[in-house]
């Protein structure tokens, strides 16, 4: 028996376009909607047109708000990078254990954020006796100098939420060695012989050949990052002084402790709008410095 | 295309799934539903935990055993006041729901409670409170809530220490003048500075950030005018004193103070260990005590906190705070949910549950078995403050939580010496908090709803 292809076809997909559709389109038209009204939530939805768009003109807190996501965002995927290329280089290399270490790195990303974010959090006691990271500080210094307040100032808060950012490189990690492993063995070879050290091998060699997988993770921290939200709602609450408060958390707070549904949502639009037009930007940016194998 | 049918037919796809929803209706999340012998079954929602739940679990089931008529369910959770939002925007609000005063009046404005108007059936009127805990419930002549229990904040002081330095125990600190002497007296330094032991600090635990002012006679909201009044000279004075600690001993002196949890999390930890000599806290206070040290093993006072000579001689000023029950709109059994709430009113189960919470009584009397009883052997000082028309609370704004938050960004450049007085941050919060209001004013004009001071 033989069944027509597009009714079967609709037949499989159905629960996933019904999930879909529920799940997904609902809440995103629904929220578009809201951004143009007054919605506390426990009033229906009175449409004051364009007014939280032009209330975000004059909010000095979404500036803030705005400018925080961005520098922990820049710098994080940044550091992220570096660090998650420098690991993977390391790590694509034979070794002994080197399921061991590979599983080492990436083990940190499999714990839940929110129990991380507590430990973290310990960790950063300004204390020596209680804080690791100012235990190390101590021991590595030899007692010359003192660790910092973590939490005492907006420069050391966003510094040590920088840092917490960098515990879960493991997936990009995973993926920078699966393109590590990609990078054909023939043009190490000739620029070996053409008398390029490993040095500049990496930079003009490998670099180059995983420079889509570069783009991707770049693409996946523009989104984490635009999206922060647990780690600093648990370390440090959006202080000192507003210091480490992100758009998420504004969001957040709006909808949830504000009472503010409407705001909240054209927040959220504002949110989305941002992402997309950097993930465009950065596809842009992409056709210009990014190498396609076979392209 | 087409699709070889032998693997699986469209009948065995759509029997799978409606055996998948079939098990989810049959096992699934259903709504838990206790054995209530055929009667009403009301949902209470409560934010309490370990004591404090237990404490209400008693009137719960004094009152499931008093008739046969009506079954309480009590449900407790974290962040009630978010999901208490989602469910009675969602229309499936529970029977009953225990709030913080400070929800009441966004819950109230927004129209998702129902007025307790049926408790004057009980013989419950504003008169039948202490004089400071009715306003936190009544407005407009009707009640919007029933306080379930009621906290007031005073200062708590080591005797042991004060008896160390020479400071009498039973004559503690009046005025903020002699209480920053008897700081200074309380405070060890080290050589190099360090704060081994500090006489007082306003961030140790620093729960009321909104508190300061209020001691200097400040208010942060005007009621009659509907304006924001976080910029007054009272304010100033009391967050400069909030500012003369890290002034004082110094800001990173303090953070590695403060910081260090000595292997205990404990809020209390300061205090309880002696590193604290006195603290700003609620009448809970000594059960954590005899939780955390053994009971009687720690000697404390405890007194209504120091104001400035000027208003000395004045009724006590302290903050207050209440939980409080609410029958939600849209509850299906409001008639038997004030039922419930009438029964937790009474003076007898008002008692045991806020021994049972250590605090005072909400009630305009309490009973002296009460006072005699109760955990916290300085109750008395927590009822006087209810008692006073100097308690304050929360400005009665729907925007509190932003604007609390606006006060929280200002205590932080206060605290943090980014200013050399309190003038500067608190002109900022003003700012901010003239348009939170303005804001709530457009919304209620939007709606047609009248402006609160003009009713007051």
């Amino acid at each position: 028996m033989k069944h027509d292809s597009l009714g079967t076809g609709l037949l499989w997909i159905g629960p996933w376009l019904l999930g879909f559709g529920i799940f997904t389109v609902l809440p995103v038209s629904l929220a578009i909607y809201y951004g143009f009204t007054d919605y506390t939530l426990l009033e229906s939805p009175i449409p004051v047109g364009t007014q939280n768009y032009e209330r975000m003109l004059n909010d000095e807190i979404l500036g803030t708000v705005l400018w925080n996501t961005a520098i922990f965002g820049v710098l994080s995927i940044v550091f992220g990078s570096i660090l998650s290329i420098a690991l993977a280089a390391l790590l694509s290399k034979p070794a002994r254990f080197q399921s061991f270490w590979r599983a080492a790195v990436f083990a940190p990303s499999v714990l839940p954020l929110v129990a991380i974010a507590v430990i973290f959090k310990l960790g950063y006691d300004p204390d020596p006796e209680v804080g690791l990271a100012n235990q190390m500080i101590d021991w590595f210094t030899f007692g010359a100098f003192q660790g910092p307040n973590w939490f005492g100032s907006g420069f050391w808060a966003m510094t040590a939420l920088l840092l917490m950012s960098l515990w879960s490189v493991g997936p990009a990690v995973v993926i920078y060695l699966a393109g590590l492993r990609d990078v054909p063995k023939q043009l190490h070879e000739a620029a070996s012989i053409d008398g390029v050290g490993p040095v500049g091998r990496f930079f003009h060699v490998v670099l180059p050949m995983i420079s889509p997988v570069i783009l991707f993770n770049v693409i996946i921290g523009v989104i984490n990052a635009a999206q922060v939200f647990a780690v600093p709602l648990i370390m440090t609450g959006g202080g000192p002084e507003r210091s480490t408060y992100f758009h998420s958390m504004y969001v957040y707070d709006q909808a949830f402790k504000f009472g503010d549904m409407g705001y909240a949502s054209a927040l959220g639009v504002l949110q989305f709008a941002i992402i997309l037009t950097l993930t465009g930007l950065i596809l842009l940016a992409g056709r210009k410095l990014v190498y396609y194998r076979g392209a | 295309m087409t699709i070889d049918a032998k693997t699986i037919t469209r009948r065995t796809a759509l029997g799978l799934l409606a055996a998948g929803a079939g098990g989810y209706a049959a096992f699934g999340p259903e709504r838990r539903r206790l054995q209530s012998g055929g009667r009403v079954v009301l949902d209470y929602w409560e934010k309490w935990t370990g004591h404090e739940a237990a404490a209400m679990k008693v009137v719960v089931d004094r009152f499931n055993e008093s008739q046969g008529r009506i079954f309480v369910n009590y449900l407790t959770m974290g962040g009630i006041d978010q999901k208490a939002k989602v469910a009675i925007a969602a229309g499936d609000p529970p029977d009953v729901l225990g709030l913080w005063n400070r929800n009441l009046p966004f819950f109230s404005q927004c129209g998702a409670i129902m007025p307790l108007d049926q408790l004057k059936d009980y013989g419950i009127t504003e008169a039948s409170y202490a004089k400071a805990v009715g306003p936190l419930v009544f407005r407009g002549g009707r009640q919007l809530a029933a306080p379930s229990t009621p906290s007031s904040i005073a200062l708590y002081y080591n005797r042991k220490i004060f008896e160390e330095v020479g400071l009498d125990p039973d004559s503690p600190p009046r005025t903020i003048e002699e209480f920053d002497v008897a700081i200074d007296r309380l405070t060890i330094l080290d050589p190099d500075g360090n704060v081994e032991r500090a006489g007082f600090l306003p961030t140790d635990p620093g729960w009321w950030s909104w508190c300061w002012g209020g001691f200097f006679g400040g208010h942060l909201y005007d009621e009659k005018t509907g304006l924001a009044t976080v910029d007054s000279p009272q304010n100033i004075a009391g967050y400069d004193w909030y500012q003369s600690f890290p002034k004082r001993w110094g800001l990173d002196k303090l953070r590695r103070f403060q910081g260090a949890p000595i292997d205990n999390p404990s809020p209390y930890r300061n205090f309880f260990s002696g590193r604290l000599a006195t603290t700003i806290q609620g009448p809970w206070l000594p059960m954590f005590m005899d939780q955390e040290l053994g009971p009687g093993n720690f000697d404390y006072g405890a007194c209504p906190f120091p104001v400035p000579a000027a208003l000395a001689d004045q009724p006590p000023y302290g903050p207050i705070e209440a939980d409080i029950l609410v029958v939600p709109a849209g509850a299906k059994n409001p008639d038997a949910s004030m039922e419930f709430i009438a029964f937790t009113q009474r003076p007898e189960n008002m008692e045991t549950l806020c021994t049972g919470h250590a605090k005072p009584s909400p009630l305009s009397n309490s009973s002296e078995s009460f006072v005699r009883n109760h955990p916290n052997r300085a109750v008395a000082v927590h009822e006087e403050i209810l008692q006073s028309p100097n308690a304050y609370t929360t400005p009665w704004i729907t925007g509190w939580a932003e604007f609390g938050m606006a006060l929280g960004a200002g205590l932080d450049q206060i605290w943090n010496l980014k200013s050399p007085s309190a003038a500067a941050p608190l002109a900022e919060v003003q700012l901010e908090a003239s348009e939170i209001l303005q804001r709530e004013a457009d919304r209620r004009h939007r709606r047609g709803q009248p402006d609160p001071w003009e009713k007051a």
